[in-house]
This record gives structure tokens, sequence and C-alpha cells, in this order.
């Protein structure tokens, strides 16, 4: 059965490049969702994530670099 | 009928690279009452046809802004004689820093609106306002390249059918095109889609035609072969993962070493990225490291496997296009000239023995 109202099953979360400062954090804290290349930028530019697992990942980066995007 | 109207029948899209459809923007600026900057910096390498619009069809300019926009911004390179004629005209000049990313969309709007001459993240068209880095709210604004702009004004003028008259049905209305390296006659050339190849080229008097760049850093380039086979338009350029973009075309002769010449250019590339997106930062100058090793003859295999890999990563990870146009730029080159690649992986350059030959 489901519910009248639910929230989104996921959630959208893009990279912002200029404030991205390669702190790393979302690669650990992603079980592996997020890849970083060589010089520790990662390699997605967005995920797509339950959104509970999304809200951490966004509190998590020192940078402020991970913003939500609401699904379109 | 309304400007977007006859826009849209006229078919124009920007003449600034991006090949977007005018109207379209125009709408979200109309919707925003946006301002308008009118991009006259010729911001890609090896273009000079905005210079050459402002030089010669300044009043029309000036009528297609005003049909555009209440409030006009002239964005011109500092200490241009394009900044010096908007200047004497009494324009509202934009004066923008002599840098490549500086004259990008989102970097003109952010320097407008107090920032610097760099590239904002953008969620959503900047014709509907927005932030920059900084955080910092930037008013509504519309960008449209200065040939976008008389072209605008011609098609008001004129009406939609005569600019349909030129060009191909897809890519419909005249071009300019820029012309540059080993030709008599260098220089900035009215044509239109559709247009074999070999007409620009003998008209601009190429010789020795070793192969040629289309569209300058962002763009990539045609092997001898094909440039003299092939039509200007972005249908026939698809194939070989081409567009027309700002209508840059440079001849390289054929004596020069393809691999020396793009290392040049990806050595300003590294230069020219704006510093503030990571792999953009980083990569760029990584990458220009290794073409100029391929060029020296001093790139091993495994080292050639690794540009390729950081190649494949920089497009889709910067605030701007810069990295993705880089990334095709050399790309193309190593496509284009595998035979070169392959000698001088070997340790040989193709283009030096050639001429040593020649000389013996
Ligand atoms: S945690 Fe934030 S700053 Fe660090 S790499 Fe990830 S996105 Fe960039
Ligand atoms: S992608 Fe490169 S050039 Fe573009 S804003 Fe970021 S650092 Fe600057």
């Amino acid at each position: 059965m489901r519910r009248a109202r639910r929230e989104a099953e996921v959630a959208e979360v893009i990279v912002d490049r200029v404030a991205c400062t390669a702190h790393g954090v979302c690669a650990v804290m992603s079980d592996g969702a997020v890849e970083l290349d060589e010089f520790g930028y990662p390699i997605q530019s967005r995920l797509t994530l339950p959104p509970e697992e999304a809200r951490v990942l966004v509190e998590a980066c020192p940078a402020r670099a991970l913003l939500f995007r609401r699904p379109t | 009928m309304s400007l977007t109207d006859l826009l849209d029948e006229a078919g124009l899209t920007g003449r600034g690279g991006a090949m977007f459809p005018t109207s379209v923007k125009l709408r979200a600026a109309f919707d925003n009452r946006a301002e308008l900057i009118v991009n006259a910096c010729d911001g890609e390498v090896g273009t000079h046809k905005d210079a050459l619009v402002v030089a010669e069809h300044l009043r029309e300019l000036e009528h297609g802004a005003g049909l555009v926009a209440r409030k006009v911004h002239w964005a011109a390179h500092r200490g241009s004689d394009t900044e010096d004629r908007l200047l004497e005209a009494g324009l509202r000049v934009l004066s923008v820093p002599a840098r490549y990313v500086a004259s990008e969309e989102s970097a003109l709007v952010s320097l407008l609106h107090g920032g610097l001459a760099r590239p904002v993240m953008r969620h959503e068209p900047i014709a509907r306002g927005g932030r920059d880095s900084q955080g910092h709210r930037l008013r509504p604004t519309l960008v449209l390249n200065a040939e976008t702009v008389w072209r605008i004004s011609q098609i008001a003028q004129y009406g939609p059918g005569r600019f349909r008259g030129f060009g191909t049905p897809d890519e419909p209305g005249p071009r300019l095109v820029t012309i540059g390296g080993s030709v008599e006659r260098p220089g900035v050339y009215d044509t239109a889609a559709g247009v074999p190849m070999r007409e620009l080229l003998t008209a601009a008097g190429a010789f020795e035609v070793g192969a040629v760049g289309i569209g300058g850093l962002s763009g990539g380039w045609l092997s001898a072969g094909d440039a003299w086979s092939v039509a200007w338009s972005n249908a026939a350029l698809a194939p070989h993962g081409l567009r027309t973009g700002t209508g840059a075309i440079h001849v390289l002769e054929r004596s020069a070493c393809p691999l020396q010449y793009v290392t040049r250019l990806a050595r300003f590339a590294a230069g020219e990225s704006a510093g503030q997106c990571g792999p953009c930062m980083f990569g760029v100058p990584a990458v220009a490291t290794q073409v100029a090793q391929l060029a020296d003859g001093a790139l091993a295999y495994d080292e050639f496997a690794l540009l390729q890999q950081r190649l494949r990563l920089l497009p889709g990870r910067g605030a701007c296009r810069y990295p993705d146009g880089i990334a095709g730029f050399i790309s193309s080159a190593l496509r284009t000239f595998r035979a070169d690649v392959e000698a001088h992986l070997a340790g040989a350059c193709v283009a030096m023995k050639e001429r040593a030959g020649a000389a013996r």
C-alpha cells in the first residue's frame, strides 16, 4: 500500500566545483558513491542517493560544496 | 510579430559558439527584465569577428541591442581597439581583463555586478539571475555575442526570409568566420553554413595545408584531406567531432610539427584556467605538461594512457565549460595527428624527419 504523502525517495546532490577544496570527506562518508581523482576532487558531479544518505553527505562536507538539488 | 517570434522564424542561434536558439534566451530575459551585455571580446583563440562588427556595424549593433534591453553594457577586452571604439561612441563599457575565461558568459555577469571576471557555478539560466561564489546576488542578465546582436538588428530590419536565404535550413543565416595561420589573406570572411571548406581555404589563400583547426581552443582538428573535402557546417563537421563554434579557422602548415603547435596552445590553456575549480586548476596543467613531453618525444606509452585518462576526466567538472573545451581540443589533436603521436611515442618527430629529408 502507498502512503498518501511521502518524502521523495531519491535526492540529488551536486558538487559546487568552485567551493570544493578536495577535503575528500565525501568519499569516505559515501560508501563508494563518490570517487576521488588523482588530485583529490570528486569524479562524480551529481549523485542520486536516498534522502537520508544525501543529507548526511551534504552536512559532512567541510567546504559546503555539496548542494541539494530537487529532482526535476 | 514580436521580436522573439521573428527570431524563431529566422532560426537565429548564438554566434558566440554555443549555438543556442537566441529566441529562447531572449524570452527568459524579457520575462525577468534582464539587462544586456553585448560580448565583443572575441574571447576564442583565433576569432576577430566581434572587433569587425564593432568597427564596421556599430550603428546596427546599437539598434539590435536597443531591441533587446533598456540597459545595455558593452563588454570588450581592456586596452583593445574595440574598447576604444565603444568608449568613443559614448557607450557603457564593461572593461574585461584580457584572459580567456574572463569573457565567458557568467564571468561577464559576475564582473558586471562587482565580482571577479570568473565563471560562476550555475544551477539555472543566468538570465533569471543567480548568485556568485561569494553568495552575492546577480541581477538577471542576458549575455549575447556581438555578431548575434548584429544579426538581430538585420532580422528586425530585413525580415527572417532574407536571413534564411543564407546557410542551410538547419543552420540558417549569414556567418562570420576568422581565417588565420598558413594563409596569404588572413582575416574575417562573410559566409554561411554549408559552404565547402575548400572555398574558404581558397578565398583566404591557404598554402602548405597540413591540417586545419576549427573553433579555436574549444574546437579541434581536421586532417588536410578532410579539410579540402568537407563542408563548413555543424552537420558536416559533427562526424569529425567538431562544430563551427565561433567560426575560427586556423591553417597549420605542413612543415610544422602539429604536436609542437598543440603544446603551445595547451601551455597557454594551462595558464588561463581561472583557478577556481580543482579538476580544471590541476587537470589542465597536468595534461599540458604531458602534451609537451609527447611533443618532445619524451612520453612513454604508459604515460600516454594516463594522459588519455586525464582527458576523459576533464569534461563536466568545472563551473564553466573551459576544461571540456580543452579536453576536446587535445583529444581531437591526438586523433587527427595519430601518426605523429605514434612517431613521437617511439621517440621521433615525423615533421622534423620530413623537413630533414627535404633539406637533403
Ligand atoms: S567533502 Fe566537499 S570539499 Fe571535500 S571533496 Fe567532497 S565535495 Fe569536495
Ligand atoms: S572550470 Fe576552470 S576555467 Fe572554468 S571556472 Fe572553473 S577553474 Fe575557471
